[in-house]
């Protein structure tokens, strides 16, 4: 066959499926009933667009059409043609059609507690790198309080106090603001910060390392310094009901950069690439999870920790029942078989 | 080895779709554009929302976490698959297999750009680009995804019309490819390099003066010539 007789032979096909993808970008079409045209048959503006099955099967036959005009090595601009086509309907037939709520509620009841499971090595690292730090200054601090100059600069001593002293007033932990501001101010900052700890894991993990050392130390000597300046419920009952969710998530990001680092550093038997590739599949629904309780972190700072109207005692147990609800949700949510 | 930068996806139907991974220069000019469209916004909502205190100054940094996070991802999952810098130079985002980007790889390749911004000024993810034949920066190797040129480059339109005439001697099919594009080509070129060229197939083409019916008319032009033995085998007789 000639390039000739091809294409005058499968024209009507090309142009049909052309109308049909356009008819679908538009969102057409779906009113007129499609039909099948005759052989021979040359589409005009006034024939119905073809329908979603139809233009599935024209795909399929301009595939073929594509792989013989190359084999055959017909001319530059048929084969164009074809490759522009299949090209085109290749991205709207492969196009994700659910952006729906299904997969929302898969990855928030099943797949975001599996994945953090899966993570248990790694979030025990994490965990340990995290909480080594706050124990160990936390202790130092407490014992002398002049120690917390060593990691905190006097200028930031002194804010802290202004946030947790006795002066603090109505609103605590912050310096100053309103419940809003603060809010904005903290999802900026929290949720920067985490998703700077997960990506720097890609450093063979030792940029997630940092940060929750970092991290550790910081809320460690501030910790420590606070109590010993005997401002300890006022600061506890700050943190109680927000960290839950804050440190939970900060632990998690750098948990999630581990296996990044950890992929890179021992790819077993991947190249480091495909290792790579396949911790970040792994690793997205806890990136999910984490910016999730970071923005709930971030409303319950801003508009229930720092009210300094609500007695102690109510936040502790408020603050309990989430550490127990976090607790709860990473570790037991979704077992038990597949539901779905 | 070749020097095309162009990738081969292979489709579930056994087809090669071509990628036109885009490199360095057109991405450091979208980030650029993308840059300025998010300052623009931003300066636009400080004005506006600077005078309100506190709801104001919150909203303010919503918008700011908005821009450096939201904005990039929620472009590329809208049809286009690309941020507007990006759409301005032609580009679009999607998964190495050809496919359309799926939203977790979104996420993962804009949330290592702070992997790529490492230590300074991008320096890892143009290094990487730099690096690579596909121009994938760190975010895009992780992720499995790719820059890609949207438009196609036409270098060969459709023939010039002309009277068919049969080669000198029967032609290999590299010989065939090659008269079929050279004559594809001959809208974008001037008569005389289209001469040129075609003397170089002096050997295939027919004889100067010759003609189907055995007169000897006026010696006809190589380029001329070359573009009737491509109508030919197009299949016109």
């Amino acid at each position: 066959m000639t390039p000739r007789q091809f294409e005058a032979r499968y024209e009507p096909s090309w142009v049909e499926l052309e109308r049909g993808l356009t008819a679908l970008d538009s969102g057409k079409g779906a009113d007129k009933k499609p039909r099948k045209l005759k052989a021979g048959e040359f589409p005009t503006d006034s024939t119905p667009p073809p329908g979603a099955a139809r233009v599935a099967q024209l795909y399929r036959q301009c595939c073929e059409h594509l792989a013989l005009a190359r084999e055959r090595a017909y001319p530059p601009h048929l084969v164009d043609r074809l490759e522009a086509l299949t090209a085109r309907a290749h991205q709207r037939i492969y196009r994700r059609h659910d952006f729906g709520l299904g997969a929302l509620r898969d990855l928030v009841l099943y797949d975001a507690p599996a994945a953090v499971r899966a993570l248990r090595w790694h979030l025990l690292v994490a965990t340990l790198v995290f909480a080594l730090p706050i124990l160990v200054v936390g202790v130092a601090t407490w014992l002398d309080p002049h120690f917390v100059l060593t990691i905190v600069s006097a200028e930031d001593v002194r804010r802290y106090d202004g946030m947790y002293g006795p002066e603090a007033g109505e609103h605590l932990g912050r310096t100053s603001g309103d419940d809003w501001h603060m809010f904005g101010f903290y999802i900026m900052n929290n949720v920067g910060l985490s998703f700077q700890s997960y990506a720097a894991g890609l450093i063979l993990g030792v940029g997630s390392l940092f940060m929750a050392a970092y991290n550790g130390l910081n809320f460690g000597a501030l910790a420590g310094f606070l109590v010993s300046r005997g401002d300890s419920e006022r600061f506890f009952s700050f943190v109680v009901t927000h960290s839950a969710f804050e440190l939970t998530a900060l632990v998690l990001s750098a948990a999630a950069g581990l296996k990044l680092g950890h992929a890179v550093l021992a790819p077993g038997r991947l190249t480091r690439t495909q290792a790579l590739m396949r911790a970040a599949r792994e690793t997205s629904p806890v990136v999910f999870c984490f910016f999730t309780m970071l923005i709930i972190a971030a409303a319950l700072e801003a508009f229930w920790s720092s009210a300094g109207w609500i007695a102690p005692g109510v936040k502790y147990a408020v603050g309990g029942g989430c550490w127990a609800l976090v607790f709860a949700y990473l570790g037991l949510q979704g077992r038990g078989g597949d539901a779905r | 080895m070749t020097l095309d930068t162009t990738l081969l996806a292979e489709t579930p139907e056994g087809i090669a779709i071509l990628l036109r991974p885009a490199g360095a220069v057109p991405r450091v000019l979208a980030y650029g554009l993308d840059l300025f469209i998010r300052l623009v916004v931003w300066s636009v909502a400080a004005a506006l929302l600077g005078g309100i205190n506190g709801v104001g100054v919150g909203v303010m940094l919503i918008v700011l976490f908005a821009l450096e996070w939201v904005y990039p991802i929620a472009f590329e999952l809208l049809p286009g698959a690309a941020t507007p810098g990006k759409r301005i130079l032609g580009l679009q985002v999607m998964m190495d297999t050809g496919l359309p980007i799926t939203p977790s790889a979104a996420v993962t390749r804009n949330l290592l750009r702070v992997a790529d911004f490492a230590p300074v000024a991008y320096a890892f993810g143009l290094l990487a680009m730099l690096l690579r034949s596909d121009f994938k920066r760190l975010g895009d190797i992780v992720a499995g995804t790719l820059v890609v040129h949207a438009d196609k480059v036409r270098l060969a339109g459709a023939l010039p019309q002309a009277e068919p005439l049969a080669p000198r001697v029967p032609l290999t099919r590299a010989q065939q490819v090659a008269i079929l594009h050279l004559a594809g080509r001959a809208r974008r070129l001037t008569a005389e390099r289209i001469d040129e060229l075609a003397a170089l197939a002096e050997n295939a083409l027919p004889p100067a003066n010759y003609a189907p019916g055995g007169a000897s008319p006026a010696p006809i032009r190589p380029g001329p010539r070359l573009i009737a033995v491509a109508q030919w085998l197009m299949g016109q007789r």
